[in-house]
């Protein structure tokens, strides 16, 4: 009887073993591995509630419909009105494919659905939501389907911004897709080499060329002390390794003025290293490179590696914009921003305010200061050599009549062997309304003579209509 | 004494009646446009049956009177689930608990009055020796296993009423083990018997119920069997055929291969367990409410799957409160057994507790993912007649266990 009792013992103790087990299994699995698997794509309670609410719409600044969605039998269809042209902002939501762009990051808003609690749930079966809000954006319809046009045929980026607010009145990336056929399209856009689900403008890394100049340029004016002035021969050796000026031309006895106003890359170099690479840096870092960009849109993040082991090459080199600088066309519209916004960077802002189906403003999106790059003298000590890089120098290609355009150009060397041609600016200089920065990819031209006049006519644009 | 034993029991039998109330409260409001009288009756009866059983059994039997708290417990909230699943179902359920309670005290009755049932363990053999045969002979195809058998609207699985023949089969071996160990292959009587059984099962593809079967009889084999090197050669020979299982069978192979990936066959054959794991995953801690998940994605959620609906609906909580109503149920047939002197009926109620505990268990890790999966029934949540019977059987047997047998006792001490 004794061993007997030990024995049915012994199966009792396996049994609860087995018990507390799956108690804890349970548990476990519920407190690490539940999020993973709900959001699996091939849970069905994901997209169930997204086919019982039509999509909220999609307009712009004027309230212009974007993109929107109608009942047909007993589902939603989704229609976007202009095909290519907001292909990278508002994205597309299709089942088979997912979701991109707005309709990926704004979803829950769109759907009109919260984080989900017990009382909401319980509120949602009373109240059955069926509409989702209308997002409304910073874009204006009319400067977006003008900047398209302007990069049509070409690769690159445009981004347009309200320097004052952040607001994004235009954003274009080269090449693109039409969501509305997505479908039809899928297998040649995966195969296409020039990647048309890139969008350049917010996750695109290029090489900045001269426009990046603006940084050491504020990195000098910061520096006391820095001797300013300096013989120009077209062409410095730093370390054994020649950097030559564009065509090797000799821009003789040059200030900071005269060095930015004509782009000169041995004054750059030359001063890039007396100032050391963690005062450029810092400036860098201050104007958003180095850091995520917040965003309505996921950014790539614009880099300038001064922490790490940087010969005096290279900060030469990082000091006309080669070498190790990477960025976003979005970050260079910011650094335009920032120098026309008193030193000011705002907050880039795509999606302006949430509207509920009754009409009702849910949220709203407001200017917001993300960083200060510089102080106001600096600044307008900036914008003034800015404004004479377009008067007289590189950028003459931007001047209106009647505006002063502030601006500088970039023709950035890169592995493909062609140039990207870039332009930075902003209009008009004493009370700036744009800025832009406009990027073509392997143009193979120069900044001045291909980006400028493009950002110029966005410009005028602009001024003209917003 | 016996006052004492009212006011034990009258609260959880209150508790409980006022959860059940609470819960039809609840489906009023999920589905008031699918409730007719008819079901309200219905239902309304069944809380006054579970509630009268509950009163009755505490008059007639001096036994154990939780297990049958505990399982009106579980039914309750196996039939809520059920009824917010598939109402038809749920109506169809609230019958078969009506029968199963019915049938409870029928066994409870027979078992308690007619003796000697140690002394037939052939008669057992060949009944379920019997069932096999009509089962592959009759058997219908459902689910890729091979083990009911349909008589005109009936549908019922043999193996759950064998399941219960082969524990008193091993009890009636155990309590008259003296004797047969005189017989010339007397020691190799049950383990033949067992193994044949096993091979029936194997025919009919349900791997679930070897491995119960197999359970049950390692368990109590470990308890009662004498020659130890019996039991070592048992779990040996169980490990290989697992083995053995596992590439001569694809059925057993492909279990296994969705048990480690089950991700890699989403679209196939891992659909169902990878759909329980998302229903699992939903509910958290708390669920998302009865009527608000989706439980009605996974296939088959009405009988093997019921777990992940309750997980999903009423939470892991309320899913851990159902793995410990096992575990206390598990707990109180044990005790059941160490307490009975009866040594035929110490054996069943040991069978029956660990039959429940296995059962539950392997279909819980199933569906949790924790096991691999095999399609069985939870005793007494699960949707489906022919479980709901056999498990109220086992129940109303284990009722009798929990009492003092002291005729029992004394007639088989006279006996050897």
């Amino acid at each position: 009887m004794e061993k007997e009792l030990k024995r049915i013992i012994a199966i009792l103790v396996i049994i609860c073993i087995l018990f507390i087990s799956l108690i804890v299994y349970l548990s476990y699995f519920q407190v690490f591995k539940a999020d993973k698997i709900v959001n699996n794509s091939y849970n069905k309670r994901l997209w169930i509630n997204e086919e019982k609410i039509l999509r909220g719409s999609i307009i712009d600044r004027n309230g212009k419909i974007l993109a929107y969605s109608e009942k047909s039998g007993d589902t939603y269809n989704r229609f976007y009105n202009y095909g290519n042209l907001y292909s990278h902002i508002i994205g597309y939501s299709y089942r088979e494919y997912g979701k991109v762009g707005l309709e990926l990051e704004y979803n829950k808003a769109l759907l009109n659905i919260s984080e989900s609690t017990p009382l909401k749930e319980l509120k949602n079966v009373v109240i059955p939501n069926t509409e989702g809000n209308t997002l409304k954006l910073t874009i204006d319809h009319h400067l977006q389907a003008y900047s398209r046009e302007m990069l049509k045929g070409k690769k690159g980026a445009i981004v347009a911004m309200n320097p004052t607010t952040g607001e994004i009145y235009s954003m274009v990336s080269m090449p693109d897709f039409n969501p509305s056929t997505l479908k039809e399209d899928w297998n040649d856009i995966m195969e296409d080499g020039e990647s048309p689900f890139l969008n350049r403008a917010t996750s695109g890394l290029y090489t900045p060329g001269s426009v990046f100049k603006v940084i050491p340029t504020i990195a000098a004016l910061e520096t006391p002390g820095l001797d300013l002035e300096y013989e120009c021969t077209g062409s410095t050796k730093i370390d054994g390794y020649v950097l030559k000026d564009y065509g090797e031309k000799a821009h003789g006895k040059v200030n900071l003025e005269e060095a930015l106003v004509r782009s000169c890359n041995s004054y750059f170099a030359e001063k890039g290293v007396q100032i050391g690479k963690d005062k450029i840096g810092e400036v860098a870092d201050r104007f958003m490179i180095n850091s995520p960009i917040p965003f309505d849109l996921p950014t790539a993040k614009s880099t300038f590696p001064y922490k790490g082991n940087m010969g005096k090459t290279d900060i030469a080199a990082a000091s006309i914009g080669q070498g190790k600088v990477l960025v976003t066309p979005l970050n260079m519209a910011m650094i335009a921003s920032g120098i026309a916004n008193k030193g000011e960077i705002m907050k880039p802002i795509l999606v302006k305010e949430i509207i509920s189906p009754e009409g009702r403003i849910v949220s709203t999106n407001h200017p917001q200061v993300l960083s200060k790059g510089t102080d106001i003298f600096v600044a307008n000590e900036v914008k003034n050599m800015m404004v004479e890089v377009i008067k007289r120098g590189t950028g003459t290609n931007a001047s209106i009549k009647n505006v002063r355009v502030a601006g500088k150009t970039g023709t950035a060397e890169n592995p493909s062997g062609k140039t990207h041609a870039w332009f930075i600016g902003f209009a008009p200089a004493e009370d700036p309304k744009i800025a832009i920065a406009v990027v073509l990819e392997e143009d193979g031209t120069t900044g001045g003579k291909s980006a400028a006049p493009i950002a110029r006519n966005i410009i005028i644009e602009a001024l003209n209509s917003i | 004494m016996m006052l004492n034993k009212k006011v034990n029991y009258r609260m959880p039998r209150n508790l409980l009646v006022l959860f059940e109330l609470m819960a039809l409260l609840l489906l009023f409001i999920y589905d008031k446009e699918n409730i007719d009288k008819f079901t309200l009756i219905s239902v309304i009866s069944l809380i006054f049956i579970i509630y009268i059983s509950n009163f009755v059994l505490l008059r007639i039997s001096t036994g154990d009177n939780y297990i049958f708290l505990i399982v009106t417990m579980l039914i309750s909230i196996g039939v809520v689930m059920i009824y917010r699943i598939d109402s038809t179902l749920g109506m169809k359920q609230v019958i078969w608990i009506g029968m199963g309670i019915l049938v409870f005290f029928i066994t409870y009755l027979l078992i308690k009055r007619i003796k000697g049932w140690e002394n037939w363990a052939k008669l057992y053999a060949i009944i379920s020796i019997g069932l096999f045969i009509a089962t592959l002979i009759l058997g219908t195809k459902r689910k890729g296993s091979i083990n009911w058998i349909q008589i005109g609207r009936f549908s019922f699985q043999p193996t759950e009423i064998i399941k219960i023949l082969t524990i008193f089969i091993i009890s009636a071996y155990y309590s008259n083990y003296e004797k047969y160990k005189e017989k010339k292959y007397g020691p190799y009587y049950l383990m033949g018997i067992i193994y044949i059984f096993i091979a029936f099962l194997f025919l009919q593809r349900d791997l679930g119920t070897v491995l119960i079967f197999y359970s049950v009889f390692l368990a109590l084999q470990f308890i009662y069997e004498e020659n130890r090197k019996l039991i070592l050669f048992n779990i040996l020979l169980f490990v290989i055929s697992g083995i053995a299982g596992f590439f001569l069978f694809d059925h057993v192979r492909v279990r296994f291969e969705i048990w480690i990936d089950p991700w890699k066959y989403i679209d196939n054959k891992g659909y169902q367990i990878t759909q329980s794991l998302f229903a699992i995953a939903t509910g958290g801690f708390f669920g998302t409410g009865i009527g608000l998940g989706h439980p009605d994605f996974i296939p088959e959620v009405h009988t093997d799957f019921i777990f992940s609906a309750i997980c999903e609906e009423m939470g892991i909580f309320t899913g851990i409160g159902i793995i410990m109503l096992f575990l206390i149920l598990v707990y109180r047939g044990f005790k059941i057994a160490i307490n009975q002197k009866d040594k035929f009926f110490r054996i069943v109620a040991l069978g029956i507790s660990i039959l429940f505990g296995i059962q539950s268990f392997i279909i819980f890790g199933g569906v949790l993912k924790m096991i691999p999966l095999t399609g069985i029934t939870i005793p007494f949540v699960s949707y489906g007649g022919s479980s709901m019977i056999s498990s109220f059987i086992a129940l109303g047997i284990l009722q009798v266990a929990s009492e003092e047998l002291d005729v029992e006792e004394k007639r088989y001490g006279e006996g050897t």
